[in-house]
Formats: C-alpha cells, sequence, structure tokens
C-alpha cells in the first residue's frame, strides 16, 4: 500500500492550490456581493488557466483534455474544494463525464467545444415531479421521421443560464419504464427552447438554477446521446465520477478549509485570558473535525484508486458521497461554532461557507437515497462486499 | 542564450519557525524555491522566451530533497539542472556555499548567471555577490528591470534606491541578483509538471568539482539561535481626536522618540 504522492502529483496540487489561492479566491467576496461573477473575470481566470493547462484536467488527451487519471483527477478536484463553485466553473471547467459517449460526429459539435471552453453544457434531468425518483420525468421525446420531438420541462439546473447546451432525460418510450429513457443533446438556441426563472438558492451565489422549457423541439438523429432506452444506465455509468469528484472531492477540500480556518482562530482567538483552543469543548470540534475529514478523504481516494483499476466503483462511490458530504455538514457547523458570533457576522467568510456546504447532502442524489444505495448492495451481496480478503 | 540561475531550497515563507535544542525544527516544513530566486527563473526563462531560444539551467546546492525543489524548477520551463550534492557542502556558510557554487560555474558555460538577491531562509544576503568575486565577474544587485542589449553583450539594470531608480549597464557574462518588482513568476502548468521528470539533472560531489572537503567548512559559528522577541501589544488611544493627537505626539517624542 503506497499512500505517497509522486512527485508530480504533489507539484500538480501545489500549483492549483497556488492558482486558488491568488486568483480565485480574492474575487469570492466579489461575487458573493454582486451575485454574480463579472464576465470580463470569467473570461480572464479561464483564459490564464487554460493557458497552463488546468482547464478540463479530467478529461482523455485524445479528446484534448488533461488526461488525469481519476485518483489524480479527484485530487485536483479536492483543491478545488478551497473555492468557490463558479469559479471552478469557469477556471477549470464541468466537463461532464457522459459526453465522452459522444459519436466522432458529436464530439465535434458538443465535446471539443466543450473541452476547449469554447462551449459550455448542463446535465438536465430533475424535473419539479421527479428528484430522488429521477424515473418519474415528463419530458417526453415523441418519435417524428428520423428524429424526434422535445417536450417538457427541468429545473433546478445548475449553470443553467450561461450554458449553451445540455443533456437532456426524456422518455422515448412511456411502456418501457426506466429502461424508455434516453439522453439527447439540445443546444440552447433551438427553437422552442425557454430559459425560465434564475431559482434563487440558500448558497453557492454566482451559479444559476434555472428553469427551462421545451416546446415541441425538432431533434435529430445526431442529438441522440448513446443508445435510445440506455439513458437511465448511462448516467449511473458516468456520474458516478462526477459524484465523487465535484460532491466528494470538493467536500473533502471544502472542511480541510474550514479546518484550517477554525484552527487558526482557535489559535489566535483569546477569552479568559487564554486562547480559545486550550478548551478542552473547542479541541474537540477540531479533533472530531480532523478525524473525520481524513476519513472521508482515504475513503474517497479508495474510490477513486477503484476506478483507476478499470472497476467502476460502483459500491464506493454512494459511501463516499455520504460520508463527505455528511463531514462537510458537521465541519461547517463546528465551524461556525468556534468562531461564535464571528461565524454567525457576514464581515467573515464562515457564514457563507455554512451556507454553501448545505447543498452537498442533497444534490446529485441525496443522502437518503445514497445510503439506500449502500444498504442494498450490502444486504445484496453480504457485508463480505466490504471485507479486505 | 545559456543562463544559468542559482536557486535555494528554503522553508515555507508561512513557515511558522520552531526551535528545539539551540536548532530550528525542519520536520514538518513544507520547503519552496526562495521566492527571490523563483524571480530570478522567471526573468531567465522570459529572457530566452523573447529571444526564441537558448537554454536555462538551474545550479541547486542542498541536500537529496532538494530534488524536490529542482523538480519544480523545470516544471516552471528550466531545461535542466545541476545539484551540488554533497554532504561535505552541507555545513557551509555563505563563504562554503559561494566556493563550491564557483567552482561548478567554472565547469558550466553560460552567457550570464542570475540568482535572487536573499534566500529567505537566513537573509545574508552574500551568496551571489561572492561568487561574482570568486569568479572575477560584474555583478548588480536587487534588480527590478532587465534590459538586454540588442547585441546581448551588456544589460540594463534598474535598481530601487531611497525612492529613486539607480540604472547601471553591465557587461556579460555577469551575475545579477532579482529584488521583488522585476517580474511576477508564472505557476507551473500541467505540461511543464509532467515533463519535469524527463528533464536531466546531473549530481556534482566535492571531488567532481576538484575541491578538498577539508577546505570546505564554515567560517562562521553559530553561538545561539533565538526566535525574535515577541510583538508587544499595540496600544490604544482614548478620548476624541484630539486629545488622542495630543497623546500621540506626546508618546512618539517621549516613548518612541522619533520626532
Ligand atoms: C442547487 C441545486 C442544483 C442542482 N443542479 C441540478 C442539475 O444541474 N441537474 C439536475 O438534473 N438536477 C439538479 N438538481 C436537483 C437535485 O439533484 C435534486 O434536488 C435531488 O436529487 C433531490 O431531489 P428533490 O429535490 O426533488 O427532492 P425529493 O426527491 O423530493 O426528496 C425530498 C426528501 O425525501 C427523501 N426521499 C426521497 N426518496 C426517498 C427514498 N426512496 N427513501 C428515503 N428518502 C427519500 C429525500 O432524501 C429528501 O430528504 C439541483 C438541485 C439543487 C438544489
Amino acid at each position: 500500500m503506497e499512500f505517497g504522492l509522486s512527485e508530480e502529483q504533489k507539484l500538480l496540487l501545489e500549483s492549483v492550490r497556488d492558482f486558488i489561492v491568488k486568483e480565485l479566491q480574492p474575487l469570492e467576496e466579489q461575487v458573493e456581493t454582486k451575485g454574480y461573477l463579472e464576465p470580463a473575470q470569467a473570461k480572464a481566470i479561464f483564459e490564464k488557466s487554460k493557458a497552463l493547462g488546468f482547464y478540463a484536467m479530467n478529461v482523455p488527451e485524445e479528446f484534448g483534455g488533461g488526461g488525469l487519471s481519476a485518483l489524480d483527477t479527484i485530487m485536483t478536484e479536492e483543491q478545488f474544494g478551497h473555492t468557490s463553485d463558479i469559479l471552478i466553473r469557469r477556471a477549470f471547467g464541468n466537463v461532464y463525464e457522459v459526453l465522452f459517449k459522444c459519436t466522432a460526429a458529436q464530439c465535434q459539435r458538443w465535446l471539443l467545444p466543450c473541452v476547449q471552453g469554447a462551449r459550455t453544457c448542463s446535465i438536465a434531468i430533475t424535473e419539479p415531479g421527479a428528484g430522488s425518483d429521477d424515473a418519474a420525468i415528463k419530458t417526453r421525446a415523441v418519435k417524428a421521421g428520423d428524429g424526434w420531438r422535445l417536450s417538457g420541462g427541468k429545473h433546478f439546473i445548475s449553470d443553467g443560464l450561461y450554458s449553451d447546451f445540455f443533456v437532456v432525460s426524456a422518455v422515448t418510450d412511456p411502456n418501457a419504464g426506466s429502461r424508455g429513457i434516453s439522453l439527447f443533446l439540445v443546444d440552447k438556441d433551438s427553437p422552442g427552447f425557454t430559459v425560465g426563472r434564475n431559482q434563487l438558492m440558500m448558497g453557492q451565489v454566482g451559479t444559476s438554477c434555472v428553469e427551462i422549457f421545451f416546446d415541441d423541439i425538432q431533434l435529430s438523429p445526431e442529438n441522440l446521446l448513446g443508445q435510445e432506452g440506455q439513458g437511465r444506465k448511462l448516467v449511473l455509468e458516468t456520474l458516478g465520477r462526477v459524484r465523487l469528484g465535484q460532491v466528494g472531492a470538493r467536500a473533502v477540500g471544502k472542511s480541510a478549509k474550514l479546518l484550517e480556518l477554525m484552527t487558526n482562530y482557535a489559535n489566535e482567538r483569546k477569552q479568559f485570558g487564554q486562547a480559545i483552543g486550550q478548551f478542552q469543548l473547542i479541541q474537540q470540534m477540531i479533533a472530531d473535525s480532523a478525524i473525520e475529514i481524513n476519513a472521508a478523504r482515504y475513503l474517497l481516494y479508495r474510490a477513486a484508486w477503484e476506478i483507476d483499476q478499470g472497476r467502476d466503483a460502483r459500491e464506493w462511490i454512494p459511501m463516499v458521497k455520504v460520508h463527505a458530504a455528511e463531514t462537510l455538514g458537521r465541519v461547517a457547523d463546528r465551524a461556525v461554532q468556534v468562531f461564535g458570533g464571528m461565524g454567525w457576522c457576514k464581515d467573515l467568510p464562515i457564514e457563507r461557507l455554512y451556507r454553501d456546504a448545505r447543498i452537498y447532502r442533497i444534490y446529485d442524489g441525496t443522502s437518503e437515497i445514497h445510503r439506500t444505495v449502500v444498504a442494498r448492495e450490502v444486504l445484496k451481496k453480504g457485508a463480505a462486499l466490504f471485507d479486505v480478503i | 542564450m545559456n543562463l544559468v540561475v542559482l536557486i535555494k531550497r528554503v522553508p515555507d515563507t508561512e513557515t511558522r519557525i520552531q526551535i528545539k535544542e539551540g536548532k530550528v525544527v525542519t520536520d514538518g516544513i513544507s520547503w519552496i524555491i526562495s521566492p527571490y530566486d523563483e524571480y530570478a527563473v522567471e526573468e531567465a526563462l522570459r529572457i530566452n522566451e523573447k529571444l526564441g531560444g537558448g537554454k536555462v539551467t538551474l545550479l541547486c546546492l542542498g541536500p537529496n530533497d532538494a530534488k524536490e525543489t529542482i523538480r519544480k524548477g523545470l516544471a516552471l520551463g528550466a531545461d535542466d539542472a545541476v545539484h551540488l550534492n554533497d554532504p561535505a557542502f552541507g555545513n557551509g556558510d555563505a563563504t562554503v556555499t559561494a566556493k563550491v557554487l564557483a567552482a561548478a560555474l567554472k565547469k558550466m558555460q553560460y552567457d550570464f548567471v542570475l540568482a535572487g538577491k536573499q534566500a529567505v531562509d537566513e537573509d545574508n544576503a552574500q551568496v551571489a555577490v561572492r561568487v561574482a568575486e570568486l569568479l572575477d565577474l560584474p555583478h548588480v544587485n536587487s534588480v527590478i528591470k532587465l534590459e538586454l542589449a540588442a547585441d546581448k553583450q551588456s544589460a540594463q539594470c534598474t535598481r530601487e534606491v531611497d525612492g529613486d531608480r539607480d540604472v547601471a549597464t553591465t557587461t556579460l557574462p555577469a551575475i545579477i541578483t532579482a529584488q521583488q518588482g522585476l517580474n511576477e513568476p508564472r505557476y507551473p502548468s500541467l505540461k511543464g509538471i509532467m515533463g519535469a521528470k524527463k528533464k536531466p539533472i546531473v549530481d556534482w560531489k566535492a571531488a567532481d568539482l576538484g575541491l578538498d572537503p577539508a577546505t570546505l567548512s564554515a567560517k562562521l559559528e553559530t553561538v545561539r539561535v533565538d526566535p525574535p522577541p515577541a510583538r508587544p501589544p499595540g496600544k490604544k488611544l482614548a478620548g476624541d481626536a484630539a486629545t488622542a493627537a495630543k497623546e500621540l505626539v506626546r508618546l512618539l517624542r517621549e516613548e518612541a522618540k522619533v520626532i
């Protein structure tokens, strides 16, 4: 078992962290106050990061990406956790791995421009009536000639204001249940496509979450991603890595950043003539955070390692999702407590990080759903599933 | 041009220095290229990028672990490196370090040498100057702007002096040391990082330089190491602006004795 970093890994993580600290963190407060990231700044951080090869590092080299392994991707995503969602999106890109299923022709139109940062993509699955139960979607794609006509709508679509195309799940065969769902690549400028409200959220200010509507959009065979009826399978296959990186790893990074902030404060803040870090009740909050963060981090690395061994890590990913998201929740809560009134006050970033933390237990599958998956796997295959021998 | 940059591995500037049994505790410290050396590396890279060719060689004296620091310099874009890696170099002060560096430079081909104005660990600000003296090269220190002449035979160096600028022209080869403001160092790129391992680093020991280890003992004796005294707490002046101003003037005159 080898836990050390290679020289390349260490340099890469240091370089990414340095970039985040110097180029991105200084923009965080401004995004929070304005409610959005200035387009000129978005362009500037994108160009700087792209020149360094930091954009779309998770994408294989054959598609023009950085070609990082799953483990290296996860470790860079952990660093991304040290800044806010919108800055990560613009500086490092969110190229969803479901797009790797593009055919050669689709690559030219959707994947490659995405890797180059010329186009941006959102994933559109959730509907007002279909959240955790994503097979209950009502959006329909009705066969018309050799293509389809798409009708329906989605909500909570992250970055939807900015994105110019969407991976949309739709029912192609209403009689086939979850096997009757397909994925489509839908351009925002398609006739019949409208963007509804930007749904204001508790945190992650600067990242839009929108309703989108499809009014009888004409789709050609080129719009179909993967096979007809294989939509849910494709989502299950490819969103796992997104969950691991964008949720699990970023949650660990955010927790680590919060621990750093609260540790510094515990050492500096004096009450009753001593640093508050001298009080055992404060120490417990720091100890529990450090313990849980490290547990989450090594579980995360283990799951990524599974992927690098050519396995899908499907039994590991839900565990990481739950443990990392819930660790972040607890650490953020403790951070507010350690900072006392200053933790609740907008003069410091703690209250913002606390609000930003809450979504991790909800999106990309709630903790309840992922716990259910873990339990199902264990009950089906026996607890020996996670036995080391 | 063939440029050589002197780099040193130093503790991260954010390190909380701890002293135990009269020595700085080095366990658990993270190490970096000394920030002034990083300006020197950046300047060397820019010079060759502008000229469209040439070579940047890093020259580093340090223990085995300094390889990691050298590799970072290579990831930034330097072409190759020489690692002066011998326990005999390890107890050196500025005199010895300069002697070893000068011996190494004698074996190398270069058009000029860049270095940081000082290393941020011991803040001696001596090594580069001593190397220049030993090699009988001109040197210009603490440069914030460097302009190479079109014929590449000389360089114009701008330095900050008492709120003004001092401009010196030197013939090349010379040793020039970098001050903050010279440039904004780049980040290592993904490509640079992945390629760093393929770049050559040669190790030289005392014997390779024709140096007798017996001649490499420090001239400087460390008697004691003490942390700087804790900063005294600030003083808050009470009362309205007029009263506070009066009190401030009195304190500046009588306590701080600065006016
Ligand atoms: C900020 C934000 C961004 C988002 N971005 C996107 C996006 O880009 N694309 C996209 O498609 N979607 C996106 N979503 C949707 C997100 O994935 C869903 O909100 C999430 O999957 C939960 O669905 P829901 O909100 O409908 O909750 P519901 O499914 O209604 O769940 C409500 C509660 O019931 C519990 N529950 C539901 N089913 C079960 C069960 N079987 N057993 C036990 N408990 C259960 C849940 O855990 C939860 O506590 C986003 C959501 C938010 C808030």
